[in-house]
């Protein structure tokens, strides 16, 4: 059962992204992205992995979709006579060469889901300490906040610069002063 | 308000009634996730990316440029630059108790490091991330500016887009 469903999200995840890349039409490949998204977000949510998933949805599925749906009503449409985009061929031999590696090489390589002999259990000195010593040590229940805000505060700090280098150079580049 | 061309906005009953009640939902359910991401599920930034969405609902249903003029850009910079500032703050005032950056156990508050890193996300990550949303979408909703164009090419520069 749990295969059939993760074996359907894979499928629908790996259409909406072939479809994302073949669309002609702008609008058409953005919401095609959009319920890529929402299926990852659906994905991470299956495997376990809420806050990753609420992630992905908020600001997948959410925030770049309005942003590219006003890109696109900023910038001029191209006339749409075909469909789907033309298939170009040495970008395909290439892309599919990358694939069939990763595929046969690195694939069969990843642990199973939930497998104890997966690295994150097999080594379980430092997770099992985050999972025992969390609640004692900060307070907080959520493993996945604590480590982010505590036991590696430092590189939470850099990725929140990060975002506000983001906002700073958008305006840099849009040649504007002020935000609104 | 004037209408050029260019502008697609419709203001449409549909849409600003259902915005009006789905809005206040929305901005409950990002401040629910801030507030409790060290206990489930979430926390700063996707919260912070939820509260943002809420500007960018408000403006979908009464159009980009209006809610331009009503938020305030010292809001949106100030939940930015505020946001870094809150957070490099909370882990300097540990540093200046002698201990290391973010050491919450130093702070000066009851609970020190359950209430560290709530401080840090909804003060420090919840308000960059929100005020980086809105300020994205503004800044993108309006294109290139004319004015602070130097070169002096200002006929593309009002609808934007077609110089790069």
């Amino acid at each position: 059962m749990s295969d059939l469903v993760v074996a359907t999200l894979v499928a629908f995840v790996l259409l909406t992204a072939l479809t994302t890349a073949l669309f002609r039409d702008v609008l058409s490949a953005i919401i095609v992205f959009a319920a890529y998204s929402l299926g990852m977000a659906l994905l991470y949510t299956y495997l376990l992995a809420p806050d990753v998933g609420l992630t992905e949805a908020a600001i997948g599925a959410g925030v770049t979709t309005i942003l590219l749906l006003l890109t696109i009503a900023k910038t001029v449409r191209p006339s749409t006579d075909a469909l789907f985009e033309r298939i170009d061929v040495p970008a395909l031999v290439v892309v599919g060469a990358f694939a069939l590696v990763l595929g046969v090489l690195a694939l069969p390589e990843m642990p199973a889901i939930g497998s104890e002999q997966a690295p994150v259990w097999a080594n379980p000195d430092v997770t099992q300490y985050y999972l025992e010593n969390t609640y004692d040590e900060t307070g907080v229940t959520n493993t996945v906040a604590a480590v982010l805000a505590a036991y590696r505060g430092f590189d939470t700090f850099g990725e929140a610069v990060v975002v506000f280098g983001a906002a700073v150079a958008v305006m840099v580049v849009l040649h504007r002063e002020a935000f609104t | 308000m004037s209408r050029n061309d260019e502008e697609t906005y419709v203001e449409s009953q549909v849409i600003m009634s259902t915005v009006k009640i789905v809005t206040p939902f929305v901005l409950t359910y990002g401040l629910f996730i801030t507030f409790h991401g060290a206990d489930a599920p979430g926390g700063g930034f996707q919260g912070g990316a939820v509260i943002g969405t809420v500007i960018l609902m408000i403006a979908f249903a009464f159009g980009i440029e209006p809610t331009r003029q009503w938020l305030d850009n010292r809001v949106v910079v100030g939940l930015i630059a505020g946001g870094v500032a809150a957070f490099g703050l909370i882990g300097l005032v540990s540093m200046a108790r002698g201990g290391a950056f973010l050491e919450y156990r130093l702070l000066p508050i009851h609970h020190p490091v359950k209430y560290g890193i709530e401080g840090v996300e909804i003060l420090g990550i919840a308000a960059i991330v929100s005020g980086a949303v809105i300020a994205l979408f503004f800044v993108m909703g309006a294109g290139f500016a004319t004015s602070a164009i130097v070169e002096g090419d200002s006929e593309t520069a009002v609808d934007g887009g077609e110089r790069e």
